[in-house]
């Protein structure tokens, strides 16, 4: 195929099959049967051995390899099955997988040969509503070789965290995978979707050693396929396993080995003396026990809001509502505990936002929180309540909802009065998927005004600047995120726990115009989760932002404040891995 | 001794007849001729009540650092310990020997929900972080009333240093 194979739906779009437990069945038993397939080479050395696993609270497995590609297990002292296996090792480290012939689940096990400590990751369908989404559970133990158990086991931490690579598996699949959390991760396959935007999923990270991790995540929330691979992080190389369902439908089972290149290292937040990993435990079951399988997902999709065109007419005709006043009752008090104060520079003035290709907006400001905006020259001029904040000397973002609208318009605007130059995103709603989700439009242009003679060919412009780069974002006691710009067009955020890592992460489309140097102005999409859209002013000069809010959902459309202190936490060198630099 | 004096136990006082509390052998083996001193007699009586108060804010504290729903002062106070750089604690022990209000400078954990109004947010609760933790230095004041010869919290409150 010619060209960079963009998806017709990226994943969030795309509305994967429900798979009936019948389905799932019908294509896990051959499969089983002759175990995972590899395209490099399988390990030679399993012919003709037994290995007896004891783990922690969880099964003990008697394993009898007949050859290098089948099996016998036996499963806490029961009855032996035969299955088909495929292994892999790297050094020290062996990685196993197999199926259980007649159940929809199986095992990736992973072998420390020299100190016989072993990480077994059950792995089973039909656990989740979703019930192709694979859902596993992982135990430590020990290869029981006789003797004296091992003391020591392998165990989650935090040390992967803030890692990312690029990987070059041995199928041809290329992915940067970000590990800017404890407990998830941000991926972006390169190679089969062209890598325009990521998307993040729960992740577990253990420790074998000093060299060698092992790293899973499960595509939750998508077609809920797992990967496992262990990664010596010395020689950066990878060997691991896949299982689901892709958005056709076909099951993938297989082993796979990888090279890579660390694209950088970003700063972790916990303590210095906290390595821990598993952040965010899943909540216990009823009975004060851990849950099987239990994770703390985010699962945006199912939880979002979603109205119809009709509904969204009604609430913003009902509910529309801009810079309500700060409700300082909450603990997070929204994004805007930390925002940047309203200013009062626009009032009184009069000036043309002319953008090229776009609308020709007029203004006239009454006040510091209320203008008249008209569009095109055409109609009565309209009021509409709006806050302004200076974020470097002469630049300001303010933002305005735009009544009467067919799509329920916002802008919100970063105004250069230093240079007369102009950047507009344009939110709007009845988008094609729901139609409270916000979409974005990016508009460029100039500002006429007396007294300021802007550039003829002179505009900001889209940049690549802060492609890799994360950064924290403070809004407010208690509510701390950092974003991930992981594609030219992605920006992921993370949340923090309060012991300082990274947990919870979520991404969406964004946009990123350079206004001045250092100042950045960018937009998220929370496309498939609240239908935010979110824009922020960023300034690194002063380490703060100023940002507008633009949401639609049953309570109303609202255009409201953000604003954070932020850090630097670093950045990630992906700039080749993606076609264009501005 | 004054009556402000007499009305008035500082952490240091208290601790010093607390050890003479803590020896009844010892207070059982003082003369009589002592004992049958009005003031001294009130003493006694005084240094009691204080210890039963005492024992009753500590227990108490505990059950407010435990979480016991019966304990809470507010929705928002998950713990309180000693301010050991604040005031000395305070006792105070009305004429009638019926009611008793304690000053305590503290510790307070304070802990407030994270409005669900955005993204970010909800994320927080959805990974079990949905609630913001901040010590802050306060003055605990406790009213105390004696019923049947047992003291008993009637009020608690405090109030931003």
């Amino acid at each position: 195929m010619l060209g960079t194979p963009y998806p017709k739906k990226q994943m969030h779009r795309i509305a994967y099959t429900r798979l009936t437990g019948e389905q799932i069945t019908a294509k896990l038993d051959p499969v089983a049967g002759r175990g995972p397939k590899s395209v490099s080479p399988l390990a030679t050395d399993f012919a003709g051995k037994s290995m007896n696993i004891v783990t922690d609270g969880g099964p003990a497995l008697s394993y009898r390899f007949a050859s290098n590609t089948r099996l016998s297990v036996a499963e806490d002292g029961g009855t032996a099955i035969e299955a088909g296996f495929g292994a892999l090792d790297m050094d020290h480290i062996c990685l196993f997988s197999h199926m259980i012939p007649g159940t929809q689940r199986g095992y990736a096990v992973i072998v420390d040969r020299d100190s016989r400590l072993a990480t077994v990751i059950e792995l089973w369908f039909s656990g989740y509503e979703d019930t192709r989404e694979v859902q596993r559970q992982v135990y430590y133990g020990y290869v029981d070789a006789g003797g004296q158990a091992p003391t020591t086991r392998h165990g989650f931490t935090d040390r992967l965290e803030g890692r990312g690579y690029h990987w070059r598996q041995d199928t041809g699949m290329q992915t940067l995978e970000y590990y800017p959390s404890a407990g998830y991760s941000h991926f972006v396959e390169l190679s089969r979707t062209g890598g325009e935007i990521g998307f993040s999923a729960p992740s577990d990270y253990v420790k074998l050693d000093d060299g060698f991790f092992v790293y899973t995540r499960t595509e939750c929330e998508f077609s809920g396929t797992f990967t496992a691979y262990v990664i010596d992080v010395n020689r950066t190389r990878q060997m691991g396993v896949r299982l689901g369902f892709d958005e056709g439908d076909e099951l993938h089972y297989y082993l796979f080995r990888g090279d890579g290149d660390i694209v950088g290292q970003i700063a972790r937040f916990e303590k210095f003396a906290d390595y821990s990993g598993d952040p965010i435990p899943a909540a216990p079951g009823t009975d004060g026990k851990p849950i099987k399988g239990g994770r703390r997902v985010y699962r945006p999709f199912r939880t979002m809001e979603k109205l119809t065109k009709e509904e969204v007419a009604k609430v913003v005709r009902e509910h529309s509502n801009a810079f309500p006043a700060r409700v300082t009752t909450g603990g997070a008090a929204g994004m805007a505990g930390n925002a940047l104060p309203a200013n009062d520079f626009l009032a009184g003035k009069t000036f043309i936002l002319r953008y090229d290709n776009g609308p020709v907006m007029e203004y006239k400001v009454d006040s510091a929180d209320e203008l008249n905006w008209r569009k095109d020259g055409k109609g009565d001029w309209t009021k509409a309540r709006y806050q302004a904040y200076e974020t470097a000397p002469g630049l300001f973002l303010f933002g305005h909802l735009l009544e009467g609208a067919p799509n329920h318009d916002g802008h919100i605007i970063a105004a250069d009065f230093h240079q007369g130059l102009v950047t507009c995103y344009n939110g709007f709603l009845n988008t094609p998927y729901f139609a409270n989700e916000a979409g974005a439009r990016t508009l460029f242009g100039v500002l006429e005004m007396d007294g300021i003679q802007p550039p003829m060919y002179r505009r900001h412009t889209r940049t690549t600047e802060m492609l890799g780069r994360c950064i924290t974002y403070s809004y407010a006691p208690g509510l701390t995120s950092m974003h991930l710009y992981s594609t030219p067009n992605t920006v992921s955020w993370i949340i923090f726990t309060p012991d300082g890592h990274g947990g919870m992460e979520w991404s969406g489309p964004g946009d990123f115009v350079k206004i001045r140097d250092g100042i950045y102005f960018m937009y998220w999409l929370e496309e498939a989760c609240n239908g935010t859209l979110g824009t922020v002013l960023l300034n690194l000069n002063i380490m703060h932002d100023a940002g507008i809010g633009y949401n639609c959902g049953s309570r109303g459309l609202n255009m409201s404040q953000i604003g954070a202190v932020v850090r630097h936490a670093g950045k990630f060198e992906v700039d080749k891995y993606f076609q264009i630099k501005t | 001794m004054s009556k402000d004096s007499a009305n008035t136990s500082t952490r240091r006082s208290f601790l010093k007849s607390g050890a003479l509390l803590a020896v009844p052998v010892a207070a059982a083996s003082v003369p009589g001729v002592v004992l049958a001193d009005d003031g001294l007699k009130a003493r006694v009586k005084r240094l009691q009540d204080e210890a039963a108060i005492r024992e009753l804010h500590q227990s108490w504290l505990r059950q407010v650092n435990a979480g016991e729903r019966a304990a809470r002062l507010d929705g928002a106070v998950r713990r309180i310990t000693d301010d050991h750089a604040g005031a000395p604690d305070k006792i105070e022990i009305a004429a009638d020997g019926r009611s008793a209000v304690g000053l305590f400078d503290c510790a307070v954990e304070v802990e407030t929900p994270l409005a669900r109004d955005c993204t970010l947010a909800q994320m927080a609760h959805a990974q079990g972080n949905g609630t913001f933790r901040r010590a802050e230095r306060r003055t605990l004041t406790v009213d105390y009333t004696k019923a049947n010869g047992t003291w008993k919290i009637a009020k608690a409150s405090l109030t931003t240093l």
